[in-house]
């Protein structure tokens, strides 16, 4: 993981149209994030896309930025993901891609699930520890759902459940989620 | 549309942070979040809830093709189309002035005064113009001030920062005229690190400042001079250059 204090002042300094300082940005940044993007869209080309798209929104938007409200990382993970969300829905995508339906069906059942987390950050540590109160379809759904960019259909055709179903699991889950996590702060 | 439901606005939130939120339900909640602070709070929160599940995903090396990309995509730092259509920039290269001025303050600062040029607006095309590059004790410019000789009652410095130093907590920067001829400095103000700033002359300057030597920044304790003069160190200095 890029450090944090790092990629905040190459940030600052971006902000400031210091284009070293965002050549060194994506040095750090950039394997990260088209990993998330690939993850997501899986297919190489299209994460390529993404991966510039949102590079050069986030030297436009840099100014935007700011630190108090979330961790440099998780900002420009937020704009590569939803890029690649915006890119996955719209509306004429190639459907039926060969491609595609190989990777597609490469998705584990559970991906990151709450033992993995157990080892990071304390951040990880208190998500692993609400997630395990979770029943476990919340939980596979929220993780995947996050970490493979499924819709709530996409999901359900997963899952082999109804629509509804599934998207009272992440409701719910999502809601004790919440509950727990700020539970454990105070 | 308004989200006033505190329970809504936080499902919302959480279905956009986690991707489920979709067509025409998340353009509509992208355009509320636009404009309401507290939601983008609310989404920050789940990004960062929802954040460790990206800790654990190998990085992958992009091809080189990637950067180079986004490095062609990208705008010019210097961005001559950015001067003003009054007095563009065929007009400016063309002008005597400004080469005079970009000659008197040594062929380095050149570059440093052309960046000047982009900060001008419409609003302050006029045809005589101010410019002072400052640059630090090695020579190398720092910021550009420019500004309208036009008398106004209400006259702006259009600074930018060329080069950015940091502002060390608990400090400020402080601007200055040198009127000249063994003149006191005066003070213009504070100004912050941005890139692009403006900064209001006080209205009894605004006739000195058209006819400075100069300007000066120095290093001064949180809310400026505590004496008038500048005691901090000077960041740098230039001559006011008249296009």
């Amino acid at each position: 993981m890029p450090d944090p204090d790092a990629i905040a002042q190459l940030i600052a300094r971006c902000a400031l149209r210091d284009r070293q300082a965002f050549t060194q940005l994506y040095r750090q940044a950039a394997p990260k994030l088209y990993a998330v993007a690939i993850r997501i869209l899986r297919r190489e080309d299209w994460a390529q896309e993404v991966l510039q798209e949102s590079f050069v929104n986030i030297w436009n938007h840099v100014a935007q930025y700011s630190p108090s409200r979330s961790a440099p990382m998780t900002w420009m993970t937020a704009v590569v993901r939803n890029r690649a969300l915006d890119w996955l829905r719209r509306p004429n995508l190639e459907q039926g891609d060969a491609d595609y339906d190989l990777l597609a069906e490469s998705i584990p059942d559970e991906a990151p699930g709450p033992e993995a987390l157990l080892a990071g950050s304390r951040d990880a540590r208190a998500l692993a520890d609400c997630l395990k109160l979770l029943t476990g379809d919340q939980r596979q759904s929220i993780t995947l759902a996050y970490v493979h960019g499924l819709s709530h259909a996409e999901l359900a055709e997963h899952l082999k459940q109804p629509l509804g179903t599934v998207k009272t699991w992440i409701r719910r889950g999502l809601a004790k989620l919440k509950q727990c996590m700020e539970g454990n702060r105070s | 549309m308004k989200y006033r439901d505190e329970q809504t606005r936080e499902a919302l939130a959480a279905e956009y942070a986690l991707g489920t939120l979709q067509g025409r339900a998340r353009r509509r909640f992208e355009r509320s979040l636009k404009e309401d602070p507290g939601l983008r709070r609310l989404v920050a929160q789940w990004q960062a809830r929802l954040a460790p599940l990206d800790a654990l995903i190998e990085p992958v090396q992009p091809p080189a093709r990637v950067w180079q990309a986004i490095e062609s995509r990208l705008r010019p730092t210097t961005r001559p189309g950015a001067a003003t259509p009054g007095m563009g920039l065929a007009g400016l290269w063309g002008s005597l002035g400004f080469w005079r001025a970009a000659t008197a303050v040594s062929g380095a600062l050149a570059l440093a005064l052309a960046l000047a040029m982009t900060v001008l607006t419409p609003a302050s095309t006029p045809r005589e113009m101010m410019v002072a590059v400052m640059a630090d004790a090695s020579g190398a410019p720092l910021m550009t001030v420019s500004w309208s000789m036009r008398p106004q009652r209400e006259k702006a410095l259009r600074i930018r920062v060329v080069r950015h130093e940091t502002m060390a907590a608990g400090t400020a920067w402080e601007l200055w005229l040198l009127p000249g001829s063994g003149e006191k400095p005066v003070s213009l103000g504070l100004i912050g690190t941005e890139a692009t700033q403006q900064l209001q002359v006080p209205q009894k300057l605004a006739r000195a400042i058209d006819g400075a030597w100069g300007l000066a920044m120095s290093v001064e304790p949180h809310g400026g001079s505590p004496t008038g003069l500048p005691t901090g160190p000077v960041m740098c200095k230039g001559p006011a250059t008249q296009l």
